[in-house]
Parts: structure tokens; C-alpha cells; sequence
């Protein structure tokens, strides 16, 4: 079984690029909240070795951010993303209302901290053709969370229904203008979000950011050849010592490269061989000896 | 009590003096007291929930899950969902409160049906019915036959003469003999003269409600003159009238002040040795807990000044917290409510439940019923179960435990020619069977129920021989027995002592019918022929004579003395010659002939004693009886063996010679043992303050010790106890005869506080209740000497061999199952628990737990109780059968090996072992993975829902690995709970019931999308395999390389299973020879005073005598 695993796992393709120093001024930039509203971009160039067939996934990876604490954990309002009651904060603390004593729409300090980097990604075909890699943002999310956890209350404008709310503090746009062109991916919908709000068990946790469109040059997944990386870089992590960093990954039936279930399963059927020997031999010279002084 | 404080309490007493008036209801009512209604009920409709809660909230555990839910309250440190403790504590208060009610309830119908009995209350000079519980201070009431007392009255008249009235104590003190009351004769003169007796207007004056039950003293104060009154003028509550037509009586104690009612509900709560190691263990969880709590808020404080400063962007501080110093003191209280599952909250109430079901599978045993008598066992205690399976020593009474306490006249030995041997017509001597039985037909007044099997006997009788005659005729003359002739024709024999009523029996049915007696004449029918002897002269029985003698005058006017005593002590009075006249002489008697009562051995004794004896358990007898007789029956039972290399006796009659014999005895087991480097020797050098340990010893070889009262006595003084102690411990067998009460208890308590292992106390009558009381387990045989000893028992059966079966098979049951509940039960939490400490590393010590909170409240109370109640309800290492055969299967219980401190420690490790791959295997699954569509799985809930699932299935696999029985009910329990979790699981994820409670059920869809992942099962199974591996590794090796005793034999058991072979017979226990010839008459005097001063008999008349008595 642990060898079935392990090569599976082996015939995964993974690329992780860290961009937190590779973005310096930017990170720098970010560690002054005051600058939030200052634009920051950078590009990162790599050289794709060999192709990755099949579906390729985008993931964003965070270091040290803990998604985990318990305060961070609680601090949503379920009822609010159900679209039932969206003026229900209470659960919220310490992100309820804004500084004028209006509710905050999504409240809470998950929603607060979402991911705000926009990562694209082009492909260089030769040095003058950047062909920009198609990209899907949908079928990130869990199903039951895009359909039932999380609903738009039922109307047609939803501008009209949060008037009288506040955008979260780091927020640039409020969250009914999260994707303008497709109805069904904005508000409280909206994948991106919903991927953010589903909170990671540990500090280390990456997240579905796009999917590759398979079409053109892509038909048969990410060809060889050198790539850039465009990232407006808003997510401030440095001041808490975190890093981030963009994931390119094919997957398999189990999922990703992971080897560790593969090598414990082997390790643990090597050892239980290797015991079950031993406890043997020492049942089989037990009772020789037995029978010897018998 | 010191002398000042009894003075004390005697001034106390005087002041409180009672006083009443008879027949006036004004003056009494100035005194309050209460009228005759009882309660014993607890609770009333309004009061039960307060009271109760109050009442369960005494209790340690209960108290500190209170405690721990106002803690959660308070925002600041709530780490856990208020309901994860709530909840939980409901249904543990709730099922304790419904057994109360249901037990309180069924004392409220009793005090009711009690309340509204009716009784005769006289009442302005008529007697009128009135209930019970009307009934007032100083009201006259009459009482009839077969009535049960009202309250505890004064006697005032009775129908019988001289104001006499019979009672029977039954439900006070057990005994079932006849005790008289007699009323002063100032009132008993009033009759039942109505006129006279309403206008009785005596005052007494007595002491206060006491629970004295013999004891009473008070005045009478009549017309200006004063009787004094003492206890035999007192009826009880609880007594029932015999023989008496009516009788009047005072009332002068009350509902809740009658010395029945003081005396009940104040029995001693016993606790077992697991209680106590319970709450030690309970103590070290607290501990380990608050090292936890510190050692993560340390953490906590780290981290907040190193990481969570500076994430404040995110997640700022609370706005009074201050500094990383502040939060961290927050966090150990916070920790403190997450990681309170290590003090299990079910762990009483599953102990409780456990030693319920086990108690009525001692009451349900078919095995242990006895059908003659209809009774079956009875765990009369329910918490002492467990218990059972570690006794290491039996303290038995003799009479009637080991023996039946029916005394059967069996031989007898008339001028040198012994009856009682069966032949057959050749001559020969054949075994006693049915077909030889005596035909008793010739005699219409014989007792069906006995049986001889000689017949030459009847014929000597039938032929008048002269000797045979005269013997039945001493036997018919020399006793205290009481006749009674309830329908015509059959009489009914009350006597003091079973044996003196065996002989009488056996006289009556050989043709010599003791009739009747009046304080002059007894009536005796002689072969039909009725002769009226007068009597001049009783002499009764006492412990000091050892013998009864009358002297009569026969109706030819000759006067005859009889005497009747033990062997002993008549061969020393008789006639050197031994002249076949029976004369009296001066100084000399001439011997009619011996009679042999047998008491027999119950059925099963030695047996029942040869396996206890290989199951390691040392019986001590305790007996009043004389020495031979006790020795007698230690060899008949096997006690002590004829293989034995020595029984010593100790017999001095001073302290000098006792602790000589003593330490003889001592020398010859073990001569070391005396040397000053003797280990015990060093230890009572260093002359410790408390009682220590005294260490077994191993004697040289197999030795029997005989100890006497007298010898006892100082043998139980204070220096000499531990020689003693030392001495009996390491003799096989120990016999101490001649023994008070008051020494039984001694002993047992000697060998309870110095050998700290658990003891049993077996006996059957009122003078065993001390040591039924002082010792581990009380058991009482229900025989012939009343209830009383049952009444205070833990377990009550009816035969000395059901012994066996309640200790080996119970009691060793029960002890596995505890072990195993418990340890299971400790692991289990352990490794619940604990996931949260290693998880504590990963989140910023933020208090996050790893589960759901709704897991949490449910892991013990739904997920993990039902497969672990079966375990310990239904489970079974070797059958019945087996723990019969092999006794040896019982010493580990004995020395406490399958749960102490280091099978706990064990259990931690092993718990600290599971948590670790419940935690890190998960989490290496889960870490930086994702599905095989590239959504997520490395989130909080999933990762939750992955440990959780693993947690259950990983005990599921643990309490399969720990069943060796299965039944139907165990596979129910164990894969129906687990199904039962992912049903839940399914039901809290659903749809339906997120929406409706968004903010408290917010698992939505969580169940789902995970279960269908093949990593989650990947997970699931690793661990699983982790966790069994290593037990089932160690459970194959321990046998192996650390054998104890036990093994071998399991093997052995588990060899004959599959081979199957018959299993080795038990050999049946040779009966020693007749050794025993012992004269054992009654030790408590006869009704002899009572003949002689002429107060039962109605001088006058033979006629009325037949009346029943």
C-alpha cells in the first residue's frame, strides 16, 4: 500500500515559488497599514522545466499565519453568510462595527484578514509574445459551501441591501463589488472568499486560488517554457514574520505529492514484519526452553 | 467517653426529662411531642430538586464540573462551549436523581401504608378505631394478638395473669423466640375495666428518646405513690403481640421518638479499596492537569510576545489584556476547561451503574438460590462488588454457618447398648437409607419430620425395657421447653436451644409426649398413657454448670432427680460404679445413657473450604463454642488437616504464658522471625505511630493454631497483638473458640488495620454482627438465629457453600470487569484528551480545541459509554466453570494487580501513546494536502472530523481487543455505538439543522465531502493499526517474559477449550472418621426461671392450658 502511495505521489508535478523577498520593496511598503491604499505590483519570472500535464492548480501558500487561534476561529457570523440575517454581528468581536458605529459586512476577523493578493500568470512563448495563461475562478470552493453555507440574501441589487454596512477595515472594495462581471460569484458567494472563510487547521496551509483553463496552448496543461508571475501585492506578512508564496500542482487520485502517508504506511508495515519475526523467534525459543527443562 | 463527659450527658440527660400524663391530651400538648406518623422518606414534591441537587453537588466530582461551568461562563477564559459541560452534568445529576425519587417514592408508600394502620384508641372511655399516625402522647391504647406495637407504650393490663404479655421482636433485633413484658401491678389490676382505665391518670416521668433498645427507666406516679419502671414493662414499636388475647398500654414515646425509629438509618457506609485508589488517582489527574495548564499558559506567553504581538493586524489583543503576562494567566484557565475531560465526569456514575448490574447478577444466580427455604443471594450492598474479588481472608462463625443449626437426635447409648447404627436383617450394619426409616405410625403425636433408622430402639420402647424407659422419661422431664397445641392434636415445641428441642422431639416420637407444664406438674404422655409428674425443683442450664437437673415426684410418689449436661462434666458426677438404679444419691449419679444430636455440616463445606484454601483465601473460625468442638469441626470441614505437621494450642490463662506459646509457635514455623534482622522486627524497633504494613511471612510448613477466649483476651492487648497477628498469619488454619462478640470484632479489625487487605466476615447470628459490620464485607448466612445478622450484612445467602461461587465467580468478575472498566475508561480520556495538548503547539497555545464541541460533549456520554458499559456488564475471561475449577485464578485480585498506580501509569502512557498518532498522523495526512480536485482538506473542521472519526474508531478497536466474551450484546453495543457516531456525525452536518442554528452548528456539509475522500479512510486505518499494534504486541509478549501465576493456568484453560478434554474432577473430600463428639447445648440459659417463679402458667389449670401458650 505505502509503495502504491509513494508513487503516486512521485508522479505529481509541484512548483512553489516564495515571493516574499522576492517582492521586498513591496513587503516593506505593506508593513505600514497606512500605505493600504498604495498600489504595488511586482512580476516574477521562472522557467517551467517540464511541462505539467493534465489539470494544473494554482494554490497561494501561507507561512505562519494562523488561521487556527481559537478567537480567530469564532470570530464570524454564519447567519450573517447564510444571507439570513446579515445585520447579525454579535459573534463578530473584535471586527463588529466599523469606527462610525456601522455594522461591518462580512464582520469578523476572518473576513477581515482575507487574501487580497491578485496573482497572473503569463506565459512567454518567445520574448515578445506573453500570452497570459487562462485561468478558471470557479469550482474552488466545496460544494455544500458554495450552494448552502454561503448565500446572498434574495434580491437583485445587492448594493441596496448592504447600504448602511461598512466594508471590512483592510478591505479595498466592499463585498458586493468582489466580482463585478459574474452575479453568481459575488457577494457572499464568492469563491475566493468562501476558500478564505473555510479556515485552515495549521499556521502552514495553502489555498485554491485558480484552476487552468484548458484550452489553446493549455489543451493538455502547462507546456515548458518560461513563465512570469504578475502579483499585486497587497497581503502584508513580513510584520508577522510570515512568508507567502504561489503554488503551481498537478494531482493524482489521493491528491497532492504528499509522501507521508505513503511512508508511513510502509514503515509501518516494514516494522510490524520485522516485530511480528521477532516476537516469533522469542515464543519459538520460549518454548524450547520450556521443554527442555521439561 | 471519659467519665466527665458521661456526667455531662447524664445532667444533659435530666434536664430533658420527659413527662406525661396518661389520659390527658391538654397537659401533654405542652410538651410538643410529635405525634405518632414516621417519616422516612427524604424528600417531599417541592423540596426534591433543591435537596437533591444540593445532596449530589457534596460529591468531589460533581462539584468540580459546577465549578468548571462558572467558569466557562465567564467570557474572558470560555475556551468550550457552556453545553460541552452542561449537558453531560444533566444527565449524570438526572440519572442519579431518578434512582433517588424512584427509592424515595417507594418510602413515601410505606410511610403512608404504615400511617393509616388502624389501632384501638380508648377515648372518653370507649375504644374507638383511629389511625396510626393520630395517635398521641399519653393516649391508652389497646393492642391484639398478632398486632404489631403502635409506639413504644408503657404496659398497663394484659388478658393473660399477672399482666404478662408475650411479644416477639422480630424486626427489632431478629430473634424469633418469645420475650414477656410484664405490667406493674398497680395497672395490670385495672383489666380491662374501661371505666377504670380512662380514668387512669398516672404521670410519668421518664428519660428522653434514646435508641437504647433494652434500656429504659422512668416513674410512675399513681394516686401519690411512685412505681419505678424499667424496660420490661415497655412494649416497642416493631414488636408483634403473640399469645396474649389484648393487652393496654401508655403511650409514651412517639412516631420519630420510638426507639425504632431511633435506631434506624445510621448504618456505616462502607467504601472499597478501588473508591479509594479512585480518588487518589483522581488527585494525580488534578496534577497532571494543572502541570498541563502551567506548561501551555508558559507557552501561551511566548508565543504572544513573540507571534501574536505582532499579528494584532489580524487579530488584535482583547482590550484589557495588557501583556503577553496577562493573556497567559487567561490561557491556564482556559486550558483548564478544555482539558477537563481527564477528570472523567461519567466515572462515578458508570462505577455505580457497573456494581448494580453486577449485584443483580448475584441476586438472578439460579446457583445460589436456595429452593428448601425459597431464598435467593442478595446483595444487600451494591458497592462493594468489586471487592469480592480480592478477599484474602474469611472470618466464619461456627453454628450455623458451617454447620446447619439443625440439631438431629441421631444416636443414643442406653446402659451400655448404642442405637442409632441401621441394619439390615443379616445383622450387618448398612448405610442409613430410606427404606430403614422407623415407622412412627403406632404414635399419633409423633413429628412427621423425624426420622431414625434403628430399629431396635422402638422395639426396647415397645417392650417396656426398663432403662430405655427411664431414659425417654429423663429426656421427656429434664428440659425448658415450651409446648404449644395450635390445632388439636399437633403440639409445637418452643425451646431455648435447638438441641435441647431435638431431644425432645426425638422423645415425643418414641412415645414419651411432653404435654404441657405449669410452674408445679408437668404433663407427660407415656405410651398413651397420660402421668402428671409434680415438679419440685429447677435447675437450669448456664455456661458455667453445663448441665440441667430436675427434681420431680413422680405420680407413684417417688421423688426423682434427672440431670441432663455435657459428657465432661456428668462423667466426673457419676457413681463410680455406675449402678444401673437411677437414685438419687448424695454426691453420685448413676447413668441413664448418652445421647448423640448431631449438627451437621452444611452440604458442601469442606469442599467449598479446600478450594477457597487453594484460591489462597485463609479462613479463620470464630466461634463461641467450646474447644473440642471447634477443633472437631476444623478437621471435619479441613480446616486443619491430619497431614498438618502441628496445631498448636494456646490456652494460658496469663499473659506471661500466652506470649510464651505465642512465640513457641512461632519459632517452630519460622525460627528467623525472632531474630532481631527480621525485617517486621526492625520495622516495630523504629515503634512507628501509625499502623503499618505487616509483610506476609512463609512458615516452614503447613501448621494449624488453636486459640481460646481466655487466652485471647490478653493475646488482644495492645503489645501483644502483633505477636499474635504474626503468629496466626502464617498458620494455615486459625481457630479461636470461646470468643465474645465483642473479640470477633477484634480480630477482624486486628487483621483489617495491620495486614491491609481486604477481609470477610460470615456468619449467621446476633453475635456475629460486630464482625460482619467491622469487616471489608459483611456476608450473613440466613438460617435458623434470626435475621439480625443478615439485616446487617452486604450479602445475604442461605448456605455456607454459596461462598464459593459469590467469590470466585462474582467476585472475580466483578474485580476483572472494574479493572477492566476502569483502565479502559482511563485510557480512554487520556487519549480524547490529550490531542488538545499536542494541537496546543500548533495554534498559538490559543486554548483551540482539536474537536467539535458537540463531540466533546457526547464522547463520553454517547459515543464511548455503551461499548465500555457492555465490557464491564457482560464480559467474562474463563466461565464459571473454569474459575471454579482453577481457585487459582483468584490471587491476582488479592494482591490488586489489575489495577493499581502502575497499571494507571500504564494506561497514561498508553493513553499519551494514542493521542500522539491520533494527532500526528491526521496532521501529516492533512498538512499541505488537498483533494484529488484540488479543493481543500487541510481545514479546521475537516481536520476535526478526522481525529474525531479516528479517536472512535481507534476505541472501538481497543475495547474489541479487550473483549474475550463476545456476546450478542457486545457486538450490539461496540459496532452499533460506532455506527451510531457517524450517524450522529451525519445528522449534526446536515443541512436541515445548520441552517436553523447557523451559529451553533456550523459543520455544514463537512461529513460529506471528507468521508468520501480515499485519504481520510487511508488515515483512519494507519492510525487504527498504530494504536492496536503495539497493545497486541504487549499483551502476546507479557505472558512470555513476565509470567505471573495466572498465566499458566489461563493457558492451560485456553489449551482444554480447544482440546477439549474433560475438565479435571474435583475429588471428592474424604470425610475424616467420626471425630467429633462434643456436647454443644444451648449457651444461653432456658426459660428455667421463668417455670420456677410460676409466672407463665396458670397454676390452676391443666385444662386452660391448651390454650395456645
Amino acid at each position: 500500500m505505502g509503495v502504491v502511495l509513494l508513487l503516486s505521489a512521485k508522479s505529481t508535478k509541484e512548483l512553489e515559488i516564495n515571493y516574499t523577498n522576492i517582492c521586498a520593496n513591496c513587503a516593506q511598503l505593506r508593513e505600514d497599514s497606512s500605505n493600504f491604499d498604495k498600489e504595488c505590483t511586482c512580476s516574477v519570472p521562472f522557467y517551467l522545466l517540464e511541462k505539467m500535464e493534465g489539470n494544473v492548480y494554482m494554490y497561494y501558500k501561507l507561512y505562519g499565519f494562523h488561521q487556527n487561534l481559537y478567537r480567530y476561529v469564532l470570530s464570524r457570523s454564519n447567519s450573517q453568510l447564510l444571507g439570513k440575517d446579515i445585520w447579525d454581528v454579535k459573534d463578530c468581536s473584535p471586527f463588529q462595527m466599523s469606527h462610525n458605529n456601522t455594522p461591518i459586512i462580512p464582520c469578523g476577523a476572518i473576513a477581515n484578514s482575507i487574501f487580497n493578493d491578485t496573482i497572473t500568470l503569463s506565459y512567454n512563448l518567445n520574448s515578445s509574445i506573453h500570452i497570459k495563461v487562462p485561468m478558471l475562478k470557479s469550482g474552488l470552493a466545496w460544494l455544500t459551501d458554495k450552494y448552502v453555507k454561503f448565500q446572498n440574501p434574495r434580491t437583485s441589487d445587492l448594493a441596496s441591501v448592504f447600504a448602511g454596512s461598512a466594508k471590512p477595515l483592510h478591505w479595498t472594495k466592499p463585498i458586493y463589488e468582489l466580482d463585478t462581471d459574474d452575479p453568481g460569484n459575488n457577494g457572499f458567494v464568492n469563491e475566493d472568499f468562501i476558500v478564505w472563510m473555510r479556515t485552515a487547521a495549521f499556521p502552514t496551509f495553502k489555498k485554491l486560488y485558480r484552476r487552468l483553463k484548458r484550452v489553446d496552448y493549455f489543451a493538455e496543461g502547462l507546456p515548458a517554457g518560461n513563465y512570469n508571475f504578475h502579483i499585486s501585492y497587497n497581503f502584508p506578512v513580513t510584520m508577522f514574520h510570515g512568508e507567502k508564496s504561489v503554488v503551481l500542482s498537478t494531482l493524482t487520485w489521493i491528491g497532492g505529492g504528499g509522501i507521508f502517508l505513503g511512508l508511513t504506511y510502509t514503515v509501518t508495515g516494514a516494522l510490524t514484519l520485522l516485530a511480528s519475526f521477532a516476537i516469533l523467534t522469542i515464543h519459538l525459543m520460549l518454548k524450547r526452553t520450556k521443554k527442555s527443562f521439561l | 467517653m471519659s467519665l466527665n463527659e458521661r456526667e455531662d450527658e447524664d445532667k444533659h440527660t435530666e434536664d430533658k426529662e420527659r413527662i406525661l400524663m396518661a389520659n390527658d391530651r391538654k397537659f401533654n400538648a405542652l410538651f410538643d411531642y410529635p405525634d405518632n406518623s414516621i417519616k422516612t422518606s427524604k424528600y417531599s414534591l417541592f423540596n426534591f430538586l433543591p435537596m437533591n441537587l444540593f445532596e449530589q453537588f457534596q460529591r468531589l466530582a460533581n462539584a468540580y464540573f459546577l465549578v468548571l461551568l462558572f467558569l466557562q461562563l465567564i467570557p474572558q477564559i470560555s475556551s468550550l462551549a457552556w453545553y460541552t459541560t452542561v449537558i453531560p452534568l444533566i444527565v449524570v445529576l438526572s440519572i442519579t436523581g431518578v434512582k433517588d425519587a424512584i427509592d424515595d417514592v417507594k418510602r413515601h408508600q410505606s410511610d403512608k401504608q404504615v400511617n393509616n394502620r388502624s389501632v384501638l384508641v380508648l377515648v372518653d372511655g370507649r375504644v374507638e378505631e383511629d389511625k396510626w399516625m393520630n395517635v398521641q402522647v399519653g393516649d391508652i391504647i389497646k393492642l391484639e394478638n398478632d398486632h404489631p406495637v403502635t409506639a413504644d407504650v408503657l404496659l398497663l393490663s394484659s388478658s393473660e395473669p399477672y399482666g404478662l404479655a408475650y411479644i416477639e421482636t422480630a424486626d427489632l433485633d431478629g430473634e424469633t423466640n418469645l420475650k414477656v413484658k410484664q405490667a406493674i401491678s398497680v395497672t395490670s389490676d385495672m383489666e380491662d375495666n374501661l371505666e377504670l382505665l380512662s380514668a387512669f391518670n398516672g404521670e410519668i416521668r421518664c428519660e428522653p428518646p434514646n435508641n437504647k433498645l433494652d434500656k429504659f427507666s422512668g416513674i410512675l406516679n399513681y394516686l401519690g405513690v411512685n412505681y419505678f419502671l424499667d424496660h420490661d414493662r415497655l412494649l416497642l414499636r416493631g414488636c408483634i403481640i403473640r399469645n396474649t388475647d389484648w393487652c393496654y398500654g401508655l403511650v409514651i414515646y412517639t412516631g420519630p421518638d420510638t426507639k425504632l425509629m431511633q435506631n434506624g438509618g445510621k448504618s456505616t457506609f462502607k467504601r472499597t479499596h478501588i473508591d479509594h485508589l479512585m480518588n487518589v488517582l483522581v488527585v494525580w489527574i488534578f496534577l497532571v492537569l494543572g502541570a498541563m495548564c502551567l506548561l501551555l499558559s508558559i507557552g501561551h506567553g511566548i508565543w504572544e510576545s513573540n507571534k501574536g504581538y505582532f499579528f494584532q493586524e489580524f487579530l488584535p489583543w482583547q482590550h484589557y489584556i495588557a501583556s503577553s503576562t496577562t493573556s497567559s494567566a487567561l490561557v491556564f484557565w482556559s486550558y483548564f476547561i478544555v482539558l477537563n475531560t481527564m477528570v472523567p465526569i461519567s466515572l462515578y456514575v458508570s462505577v455505580e451503574i457497573i456494581r448494580l448490574g453486577n449485584s443483580y447478577y448475584i441476586n438472578w444466580d439460579r446457583q445460589m438460590f436456595y429452593a428448601p427455604k425459597n431464598t435467593p443471594a442478595q446483595a444487600r450492598t451494591t458497592t462493594l462488588n468489586e471487592e469480592l474479588g480480592q478477599v484474602k481472608y474469611v472470618f466464619s462463625d461456627k453454628t450455623g454457618t458451617l454447620t446447619e443449626n439443625v440439631m438431629i437426635f441421631n444416636k443414643c447409648s442406653i446402659n451400655g447398648k448404642t442405637y442409632g447404627y441401621s441394619y439390615d436383617a443379616n445383622g450387618q450394619c448398612v448405610p442409613v437409607s430410606l427404606n430403614n426409616k422407623v415407622d412412627f405410625s403406632y404414635n399419633h403425636l409423633a413429628d412427621p419430620k423425624f426420622s431414625f433408622y434403628d430399629n431396635t430402639l422402638v422395639e426396647a420402647v415397645k417392650s417396656e425395657d426398663h432403662f430405655v424407659c427411664l431414659f425417654f422419661r429423663c429426656l421427656s422431664l429434664c428440659h425448658t421447653v415450651m409446648s404449644e397445641e395450635k390445632v388439636e392434636g399437633k403440639l409445637v415445641y418452643q425451646a431455648q436451644s435447638p438441641d435441647e428441642g431435638a431431644l425432645v422431639t426425638a422423645t415425643r416420637n418414641f412415645g414419651f409426649v411432653f404435654c404441657s407444664r405449669t410452674s408445679e406438674t408437668i404433663t407427660v404422655i407415656e405410651m398413651g398413657e397420660t402421668r402428671v409428674y409434680q415438679l419440685l425443683a429447677i435447675l437450669d442450664f448456664s455456661n458455667e454448670r453445663k448441665r440441667m437437673s430436675v427434681v420431680v415426684r413422680t405420680p407413684e410418689d417417688r421423688v426423682m432427680l434427672f440431670c441432663k449436661g455435657a459428657d465432661t462434666i456428668l462423667y466426673e458426677l457419676l457413681h463410680p460404679s455406675c449402678a444401673s438404679l437411677s437414685e438419687v444419691t448424695m454426691d453420685h449419679l448413676d447413668l441413664l445413657g448418652a445421647t448423640a444430636i448431631e449438627d451437621k455440616l452444611q452440604i458442601g463445606v469442606p469442599e467449598t473450604i479446600v478450594t477457597l484454601s487453594k484460591a489462597k483465601i485463609k479462613v479463620w473460625v470464630l466461634t463461641g463454642d467450646k474447644q473440642e468442638t471447634a477443633v472437631n469441626i476444623a478437621y471435619s470441614c479441613r480446616i486443619f488437616k491430619d497431614e498438618m505437621d502441628e496445631v498448636f494450642m494456646v490456652e494460658g490463662t496469663d499473659q506471661e504464658t500466652v506470649l510464651q506459646e505465642l512465640r513457641t509457635a512461632r519459632k517452630k514455623m519460622k525460627p528467623e522471625s525472632l531474630l532481631e534482622s527480621d525485617p517486621i522486627n526492625i520495622c516495630l524497633a523504629r515503634k512507628p505511630k501509625m499502623p503499618f504494613r505487616v509483610i506476609d511471612e512463609a512458615p516452614n510448613g503447613d501448621y494449624g493454631l488453636v486459640i481460646n477466649g481466655y487466652s485471647l483476651a490478653y493475646a488482644l492487648e495492645g503489645n501483644m497483638e502483633l505477636e499474635l497477628l504474626r503468629t496466626a498469619c502464617m498458620c494455615k488454619g486459625v481457630i479461636c473458640c470461646r470468643m465474645t462478640p465483642l473479640q470477633k470484632t477484634q480480630v477482624v479489625d486486628l487483621v483489617k488495620r495491620y495486614k491491609k487487605v481486604v477481609t470477610l466476615a460470615i456468619g449467621d447470628g446476633a453475635n456475629d454482627i460486630g464482625m460482619i459490620k467491622a469487616a471489608h464485607i459483611g456476608v450473613g448466612i440466613s438460617g435458623h438465629e434470626g435475621m439480625q445478622a443478615m439485616l446487617n450484612s452486604d450479602f445475604s445467602f442461605c448456605q455456607f457453600r454459596y461462598l464459593q461461587r459469590l467469590l470466585l465467580v462474582h467476585g472475580r468478575w466483578s474485580y476483572n470487569r472494574m479493572c477492566k472498566f476502569l483502565s479502559y475508561f482511563f485510557y480512554k480520556n487520556f487519549a480524547f484528551t490529550l490531542v488538545h495538548f499536542w494541537y496546543a503547539f500548533y495554534n498559538g497555545f490559543s486554548a483551540q480545541t482539536v474537536y467539535d464541541t458537540w463531540f466533546i460533549t457526547c464522547y463520553n456520554l454517547v459515543y464511548t459509554s455503551l461499548p465500555v458499559l457492555g465490557l464491564s456488564l457482560f464480559e467474562k475471561d474463563v466461565n464459571e466453570t473454569c474459575s471454579l475449577c482453577y481457585p487459582e485464578l483468584y490471587e491476582p485480585g488479592q494482591h490488586n494487580l489489575y489495577f493499581n498506580k502502575k497499571e494507571f501509569l500504564k494506561c497514561l502512557v498508553h493513553g499519551i501513546y494514542s493521542s500522539c498518532v491520533l494527532f500526528f498522523v491526521p496532521m501529516g495526512t492533512i498538512f499541505n494536502s488537498e483533494r484529488s480536485d484540488g479543493k481543500d482538506i487541510s481545514d479546521y473542521q475537516s481536520f476535526s472530523l478526522l481525529v474525531q472519526s479516528t479517536l472512535i474508531w481507534v476505541m472501538t478497536m481497543q475495547i474489541a481487543l479487550r473483549t474475550n466474551t463476545w456476546t450478542m450484546i457486545s457486538h450490539a453495543f461496540t459496532w452499533g455505538s460506532l455506527g451510531l457516531y457517524f450517524c450522529i456525525l451525519l445528522f449534526l452536518c446536515s443541512d436541515g439543522l445548520c441552517l436553523m442554528f447557523p451559529s451553533t452548528f456550523y459543520f455544514l456539509g463537512v461529513t460529506r465531502n471528507n468521508l468520501k475522500q480515499p485519504q481520510m479512510w487511508l488515515c483512519l486505518i494507519l492510525s487504527t493499526v498504530l494504536c492496536v499494534i503495539p497493545v497486541i504486541g504487549y499483551n502476546f509478549l507479557k505472558p512470555l517474559l513476565w509470567p505471573i501465576n495466572v498465566d499458566k493456568v489461563l493457558e492451560r484453560i485456553h489449551f482444554c477449550l480447544k482440546h477439549p478434554l474433560p475438565l479435571p474432577v474435583q475429588a471428592k473430600i474424604k470425610h475424616p472418621g467420626l471425630r467429633r463428639s462434643a456436647y454443644a447445648f444451648s449457651h444461653k440459659q432456658g426459660f428455667g426461671d421463668l417455670i420456677t417463679s410460676g409466672k407463665t402458667m396458670k397454676s390452676s389449670a391443666f385444662k386452660t392450658s391448651k390454650r395456645p401458650l
